[in-house]
């Protein structure tokens, strides 16, 4: 089973650090409470950003630290020799925000990643978070507060109005995943849904969804094949997309009656799911249920 | 990047795919550089279902070409207008086939699909009359796969979709592509083959390093307005309804679409898709002032509705950027409604304020400021 319960103790490295999204995200990780225990930077002049020690290579950097985690923030060509290091070096959690990757990269990049046995979040991931204990990527920390819902994207900003919202409304989340909006991935919702069964902070699950690919379907028949009993809430977005048009992700692509709004919906229906038209039909639903 | 058949065509015969010699042609003048006939007139647009929205037609005088081509040109199909067609000599004498490369995200490799039927939607014909398997993303073992699926089929059919098959798996390595589908590929008794219609889906991801791709999304921007938008500018932008009356300044891909979803679920009647990447504007001004003059350009828009949750963006910095930016876009007339949710929001209420610009917190308290303006009463 894929477990992402990692903790405020995961020893947790930045390949591309010194870079303009690594000198910032690894500040706000850091701030979180993230246990960022190197950099890595190959032009490496400094010795270290945020406070966190600089390495020239993942090898060197988890022998000395013991690293297990990797947050990539590396160009979208670099993206695939990034991985391919991290798990050359031991690494078994690798979390890549980058946008852009190209899609045979991501082939092989997945293939390498499951002959290794570890966990990728990504590409195209607005990262993912144990609210209260530790973040790895974006996620702004105004829409983390812990609480009972397992939540799963592929979108950055539907997800941090969603989980704004419901934290206006003071309810939490407990794992939170950002799949990513890439059609070729690490991680996929339905590979979670043994995770989300038998973990108790999790009381029910929030999909937030797109258009395009058949995710949310594969999530849908995953549910119904391991017998999912707790609650499961879904937005999906870009029901009124034109055919043929990649609208912003590279997943979030209708051809013909694939991947459209309305073929998730009746797999989700049919799996026991509600599927909610709107934000704020969702955030009334959620609270509805579990308050 | 969805190609135009004829773009399509050109790219598989690089790498030894034949395909019926063909010209594509955007005015009635198709005197010159016709292969004989007869011929077939087929309407240009990146989508499908192009036979039954009567945008296919075949041709046996010089005559005919041009009073298809005349029919063809300027309708609009799937929201987009055919502005060109593809004249091409039709294939006598053969059977038809089919076979399709994809990537196979769940397999995290390619599928390969072959039937001994051709010429319909794959998905009407019977589930045991479809061979399909999963290959590794090389390609020696999309080969192998290929020539394991055609096995099951016999005589001309057989060899031809092991050798059409194997040729597909080179040029879908090597242009890394999302989807090659021939549809019908024509078979004649002695095993050779053509490939009668070709659907070829590219990944936007790699367009910087995949020239051949490059250079015909360059040659022809018109066709591919999204992916060429996107490879020069750095966002996305479609234009979802050309007689849309509300643009909108977003970003991020799945917001940005929810909240199209959402208008139109109240009857508004957005015009664009917008992921502007605020993230990214790197303390420039030229992505958001070219947006308003796109924006601008939607004939029909009377009002811009901004709608960014900030996650990271810096508000303050993002409004001054955008009141510079709205100054060099004169072109955007239309009153401007802003909702901003994150980081450096007092920052913001001043800056937009000294601007003139009205700024709400909550959604629906600017959708019911935008509504003013839509339905043609001043606030």
């Amino acid at each position: 089973m894929i477990n992402p319960r990692l903790t405020k103790n995961t020893p947790v490295i930045i390949q591309g650090i010194s870079g303009r999204a690594g000198r910032l995200h690894s500040r706000l990780m850091k701030e979180y409470g993230t246990n960022l225990v190197a950099g890595i930077s190959s032009r490496k002049a400094v010795s270290e950003i945020n406070g966190v020690p600089l390495f020239t290579d993942c090898a060197t950097a988890v022998k000395a630290t013991g690293a297990t985690t990797s947050v990539a923030l590396v160009g979208a060509f670099d993206l695939l020799a990034a991985i391919e290091e991290a798990l050359a070096a031991g690494i078994r959690y690798i979390v890549t925000p980058t946008e852009g990757m190209p899609v045979h990269d991501a082939l092989k990049a997945k293939r390498a990643v499951d002959a290794a046995g570890a966990i990728w979040v990504g590409a195209s991931t607005p990262g993912m978070a144990i609210a209260g204990e530790v973040k790895l990527g974006f996620l702004p920390s105004d829409s983390l507060i812990p609480g009972p819902v397992g939540l799963m994207s592929k979108s950055g900003t539907l997800s941090y109005e969603s989980g704004y919202r419901l934290a206006q409304r003071g309810m939490g989340t407990s794992v939170w995943i950002g799949v990513g909006g890439d059609a070729v991935k690490g991680v996929r919702y339905a590979d979670l849904v043994p995770f989300y069964a038998q973990d108790e902070q999790t009381q029910a699950l929030l999909i937030i969804g797109e258009i395009g690919g058949h995710e949310e379907e594969d999530f849908a028949a995953a549910c119904i094949a391991h017998k999912f009993s707790k609650p499961v809430f879904a937005l999906i977005a870009g029901r009124s997309a034109p055919e043929g048009v990649t609208m912003g992700h590279a997943g979030a692509l209708v051809h013909g009656s694939h991947g459209t709004w309305n073929a998730k919906r009746l797999a989700l229906e049919a799996a026991g799911a509600t599927v909610f038209g709107s934000l704020n039909e969702m955030v009334d639903g959620v609270i509805r249920r579990l308050k | 990047m969805y190609l135009l058949e004829h773009d399509a065509k050109e790219l598989l015969a690089r790498y030894q795919i034949h395909v019926p010699p063909g010209k594509l042609v955007s005015d009635l003048d198709t005197s010159g550089n016709l292969p004989p006939g007869p011929w077939i007139v087929k309407g240009q647009i990146t989508a499908g279902g192009r036979g039954k929205a009567g945008i296919i037609k075949k041709a046996t005088t010089a005559q005919e070409i041009i009073e298809h081509t005349k029919a063809i040109l300027g309708k609009v199909v799937k929201n987009r207008r055919v502005d060109t067609v593809r004249v091409e000599q039709q294939v006598a004498g053969a059977t038809e086939a089919y076979i399709s490369l994809m990537i196979d995200a769940a397999a995290a490799g390619v599928r390969v699909i072959m039937a001994a039927e051709g010429g319909m939607d794959i998905e009407a014909l019977p589930k045991d009359a479809i061979r399909s398997a999963v290959a590794a993303p090389t390609v020696d073992a999309i080969t192998r796969c290929v020539q394991a699926l055609a096995a099951s089929f016999e005589g001309a059919k057989a060899r031809a979709l092991a050798d059409a098959g194997a040729k597909l798996a080179s040029a879908f390595m090597a242009s890394e592509a999302m989807l090659i589908e021939i549809n019908p590929l024509f078979v004649k008794s002695d095993g050779t083959w053509i490939a009668g219609d070709a659907k070829f889906v590219t990944d936007d991801g790699a367009l910087e390093r995949q020239d051949d791709t490059r250079a015909m999304l360059n040659a022809r921007t018109a066709a591919y307005p999204e992916a060429a938008l996107k490879l020069e500018h750095g966002c996305d932008y479609v234009v979802v309804d050309p007689e849309g009356e509300l643009g909108l300044l977003t970003t991020g891909a799945g917001l940005s679409m929810m909240l199209i979803d959402e208008l139109r679920a109240v009857g508004l009647k957005p015009y664009n898709f917008l992921d502007v990447r605020s993230g990214g504007l790197r303390g420039e001004t030229a992505r958001l002032a070219k947006v308003l003059k796109w924006i601008s350009a939607g004939p029909n828009v009377k009002v811009m509705l901004i709608n960014i949750f900030a996650g990271i963006t810096e508000l303050g910095e993002f409004s001054r950027l955008l009141v510079s930016a709205l100054s060099e876009a004169p072109e955007l007339k239309v009153p401007v409604v802003a909702r901003l949710v994150g980081n450096g929001l007092p920052a913001a209420r001043e800056v937009l304020s000294a601007a003139g610009i009205p700024l709400y917190a909550d959604l629906d308290e600017a959708l019911a400021e935008v509504k003013k303006h839509l339905s043609g009463n001043q606030p």
